[in-house]
């Protein structure tokens, strides 16, 4: 059997998304690629992505991560899921969990049963009562599911929130291991194949000339290769998310470290809160037609709960995406590909599902179209989900307090997501798909906490005696609540499990 | 408007065969409040859904659904166990001949160090002489060997991870469902459909009677098979998929004497296709090929389509009615169980509001397209040299059947399609064993050495011969079924 030579990876870019994919390429296709990664320390990272969803434990596990080991060194914490705190009206709170309402096994789902009593009269607790992860992170518990499905222990997952700065050099130690190769440099320009357009080589400051087969770009919001040299169009969200800044500044944790993130609705956009073992990350993304810099940071600095660490840092952004990610034998993974504020952690995802895509897409050989239109497919599906999930929260409120709220509340938005609401509120129900990063419970969550009550209901929910269905409630609610009693507190788990190096 | 508001009480059912019978049964077991009214109208010759034996192995999560047992759904009608197919003469051969292949449902081989199975054996094949990709299938292992067990519980285990379908007795199949459903409270109105008629909003008010008399309900569901003879008074909007699917005949003949084999021959000729099995055999072919043969002329039609709206406003299209396709690969009955589970799970109130039906008909229309793509495979990946093969192969193929066509030739890789019937391991039966080829090595696999993976692709090959070659014979299926 012949072996074709490698191809030649070259990685634009340090950072999450870039180590990330120097990690997974390096380890799972040794032989196909030599791969070359160029940052420079001048440049800084953005690394705000610290909360991540359930899926980057099976990223981890497939590059032979170690949790506990990785959770010590980016001293991470666990989430299980977000707490969105003033989105439907000011004072209202729920968490979107990682994991099910209810038991997550009947046919109806649990929704419905728990609609039939609220259309009823009952007085009902919150649905999150009725989830374990929900529960656990109200109470500030954690152990990790089980794998009985009998058990409610399995109703939940979790992810994980750590330091990205912290991420990359963890990755970086694991790809040079691997054979990546690292240079340190800044890119001032490209050099293009006369005919077919594609990238043959980079160039860097100092004069060095970096040859390469493929070229993937994680230079972050400049983009610099998909955007700059290649010229993809930018396709812009902005009409339906309207943030394009962030101050963020971390502070010394002050309160109980929750294994949640919060997202916190504030007057021109929303601020998160995402605790570490070392210190909480916080940060405020708003509209800067709405609201000015000063007042942002401002807003932010009085609302953070411990001690500055840092001094505030703005970050400028628009929301949208290159129409493709992938042109000629070029490849943008991350924001250098598009960008989704945030509010739902897909950043990561994102970078995430573009690697895995590139590495069953791998070329052999020269790049073909077949295997790049298959990853742009791919891609397009993910970012058109996650699209109108994020709009969701910003339109499902009654806000009236703020221009910025009155604007979102009223503007137009892809009748994709207009049907995807209607459904909700006639009957309560969910658009389903088998693939996509958010399933019914995320979609169930965010429509109940933002105030969109359904006026029906699954007429199978009426099916059980109205006293049977309420003891069953009852009953679910208890073991819910007496299981998440009986595990240890988050840092308690933390602190036997994972706990950061004090040195450090 | 006001006169639509409130639930859906009373639903009428047209359509007397195996689908009509199904879908009141279901109607009226998962919602027990709704009046069901069936107008048991004699399935015609062409309603292919109710007349074919072979079925899915869907048709027992069906069965699990309405609380039908083994006992009295499969073995008190006379039904036998049903592994596969077994495709004779659908490729020409080429440089590589394959006589045949089974289609069966469930894993083939097991994956290596986190590469599936079947891109170890398509590197194999093009450096070496794998064993046929079917000899890694146990379903299709058991089905060659006449053998027979129900799947283990563990997915993992030697002989689990697969499962087998039904060959149903249509008519004592049928009478068990309709005893069934009389029990559950169906009330079955006998007679004959003369007319429909139709409000001013458009609505569906009442089936009109031959007899006189009509019977109003707040939905009607259409199982009279492709006439549609309901829902086709709304409309007749239809999809053709006569240039993928060019076969537009069918004849069917019983043969009761035949004997009891769980595996199907499907056999390519010269203008289509016949089979034997499960107590029937048939031909399918194109009438503009069949020239002078002795057959031509004969059957009964099919017009191979789809209605892109099956359910418009309170008439829903189930069945032929609403998605016409030659039985190959056995697909009409699944496609009117899936549709009764939709109906089921998507209950609209009596306004039928066109967001919720909108949601219906677009989960019906990628399910039908995957099956369409599904039986335009067989047709468009075969070499065969007859002017009919020879044509087929020259229409482009859907588009979406393209994108997975390419996407399985440059590496092997299958893209996931939402509402999809087959599962991958079923492409991959079909896609090899017509002879397509990944034409590359997937980087993926690089790490395990062809010879590594060799050895434990013969390894398992043989354990799993083994393991078959001692179970018990397939005709005791019905006593193994009986204890599942």
């Amino acid at each position: 059997m012949t072996e074709t030579p490698p191809i030649r990876v070259v990685i634009v870019g340090g950072g999450t998304s870039g180590w990330m994919a120097a990690a997974a390429l390096a380890k799972l296709l040794p032989r196909r690629c030599a791969v070359h990664l160029v940052e420079s320390e001048a440049i800084g990272i953005v690394g705000v992505g610290e909360a991540t969803l359930p899926h980057i434990r099976a990223f981890n596990e497939r590059l032979g991560i170690a949790e506990a080991d990785f959770m010590a060194w980016t001293r991470a914490t666990f989430k299980l899921g977000i707490e969105f705190r003033d989105w439907g009206r000011i004072g209202d709170s729920y968490i979107h969990p990682f994991g099910t309402f209810g038991r997550g096994q009947s046919e109806v789902d649990f929704h419905h049963y728990w609609a039939r009593l609220v259309q009823a009269g009952v007085d009902m607790p919150p649905i999150e009562r009725f989830s374990m992860a929900c529960t656990m992170a109200r109470e500030g518990r954690f152990a990790l599911p089980t794998t009985d499905p009998r058990q409610i222990t399995t109703t939940f997952g979790y992810a994980y929130q750590f330091d990205a700065v912290l991420f990359a050099p963890y990755l970086r130690a694991l790809a040079e291991r691997m054979g990546a190769v690292r240079s340190e440099g800044i890119v001032v320009d490209v050099e293009h194949d006369g005919e077919s357009g594609d990238l043959t080589a980079i160039r860097l400051a100092d004069g060095r000339r970096i040859e390469g087969d493929l070229f993937v770009d994680c230079s972050g919001f400049r983009s610099l290769l998909l955007g700059g040299a290649m010229g993809e169009p930018f396709q812009d969200w902005s009409r339906w998310l309207p943030a394009d800044r962030a101050v963020a500044m971390p502070c010394r944790t002050e309160t109980a470290l929750t294994p949640y993130t919060s997202a916190i609705a504030m007057p021109a956009g929303w601020r998160w809160r995402i605790p570490l073992q070392h210190r909480t990350g916080n940060g405020y993304v708003y509209a800067s037609g709405f609201i000015s810099d000063d007042q942002a940071r401002d807003a932010l600095v009085a609302a953070v709960e411990g001690e500055p660490i840092a001094d505030p840092r703005l970050l400028r952004f628009t929301a949208g995406r290159r129409e493709r990610s992938w042109v000629g034998n070029c490849v943008a993974i991350g924001l250098a590909s598009g960008f989704l504020e945030p509010l739902e952690s897909t950043s990561i995802y994102l970078v995430q599902q573009a690697i895995t895509a590139l590495i069953e897409l791998f070329p052999q050989g020269r790049v073909r179209g077949v295997d790049r239109d298959e990853f742009n497919r791919v891609i397009d599906l993910e970012y058109e989900r996650i699209r109108d999930f994020l709009i969701l929260h910003y339109h499902a409120t009654e806000r009236d307090d703020s221009e910025f709220w009155r604007y979102v509340r009223t503007m137009t938005i892809p009748d994709s997501l207009a049907e995807k609401m209607e459904l909700f509120r006639r009957r309560g129900r969910i658009v389903k798909y088998r693939e996509g990063v958010f399933l019914d419970a995320s979609w169930v969550a965010v429509y109940l906490g933002q105030r969109i009550r359904p006026e029906g209901r699954d007429p199978r929910a009426d099916l059980p005696a109205l006293d049977v269905l309420m003891r069953g409630m009852t009953a679910l609610r208890d073991e819910v609540a007496a299981t998440a009693a009986a595990m240890p507190g988050h840092l308690a788990f933390i602190d036997r499990y994972c706990p950061m190096s004090p040195a450090a | 408007m006001s006169d639509r508001e409130g639930p859906i009480r009373r639903v009428l059912v047209a359509g007397g065969g195996l689908v009509g019978w199904s879908a009141a049964a279901a109607l009226r077991r998962r919602l027990p409040w709704l009046e069901v009214v069936i107008l048991p109208i004699a399935p015609p010759a062409d309603a292919i859904a109710d007349r074919m034996r072979a079925t899915l192995p869907s048709i027992l999560g069906f069965h699990e659904d309405l609380g039908l047992s083994n006992a009295d759904a499969v073995v008190r009608t006379g039904s036998g166990v049903r592994l596969g197919t077994l495709f004779e003469g659908w490729t020409a051969g080429g440089a590589d001949p394959v006589a045949d292949y089974v289609h069966a449902y469930g894993r083939h081989g097991r994956p290596m160090e986190g590469g599936s199975f079947h891109l170890h054996w398509a590197r194999a094949a093009r450096h070496q002489r794998p064993a046929p990709f079917d000899r890694f299938s146990v379903a299709a292992a058991m089905a060659r060997a006449g053998r027979f067990a129900v799947p283990a519980d563990d997915p993992e285990a030697l002989v689990g991870g697969f499962e087998h379908g039904l060959h149903l007795d249509p008519e004592r199949y049928t009478a068990m469902l309709r005893a069934f459903a009389l029990h559950c409270g169906v009330r079955e109105q006998p007679g004959d459909l003369a007319g429909v008629a139709i409000g001013a909003d458009g609505f569906v008010t009442a089936a009109v009677l031959a007899e006189g008399g009509r019977i109003e309900a707040d939905l009607f569901v259409d199982a009279t098979g492709p006439a549609a003879r309901l829902r086709g008074a709304l409309d007749d909007r239809r999809t053709s998929w006569a240039k993928w699917l060019p076969c537009d005949r069918l004849i069917l003949a019983e043969d009761a004497a035949m004997p009891a084999d769980p595996l199907d021959r499907v056999t390519a000729r010269d203008c289509g296709w016949d089979w034997t099995g499960g107590g029937s055999r048939g031909l399918v072919y194109a009438s503009a090929f069949a020239g002078e043969a002795a057959f031509a002329g004969e059957g009964v039609a099919i017009d191979a389509g789809t209605r892109p709206q099956p359910w418009l406003r309170n008439c829903v299209a189930i069945g032929d009615a609403a998605t016409a396709v030659e039985p190959l690969e056995w697909t009409n009955l699944h496609l009117a169980h899936s549709a009764i589970d939709r109906i089921v799970a998507m209950l609209p109130a009596r306004d039928c509001a066109p967001v919720e039906l909108a949601e219906y008909n677009r989960q019906c229309a990628a399910e039908a397209d995957r099956v369409r793509d599904f039986l335009a495979l067989h047709y468009t990946a075969s070499d065969r040299p007859e002017p009919f093969w020879r044509a087929v192969a020259e229409v482009a193929p859907p588009p979406s059947l393209a994108h997975s066509l390419a996407q399985f030739r440059a590496r092997g890789r299958l893209p996931f399609y939402e509402e999809e019937t087959f599962a991958k391991d079923s492409w991959l039966a079909v896609l090899i064993g017509q002879n397509v080829r990944p034409e590359r090595d997937d980087p993926l696999i690089a790490l395990v050495p062809p010879d590594r993976a060799a050895a434990a692709m013969t390894h398992y090959a043989q354990a799993l011969a083994a393991a078959v070659a001692a179970l018990p014979p397939a005709s005791a299926a019905s006593h193994f079924l009986l204890r599942s």
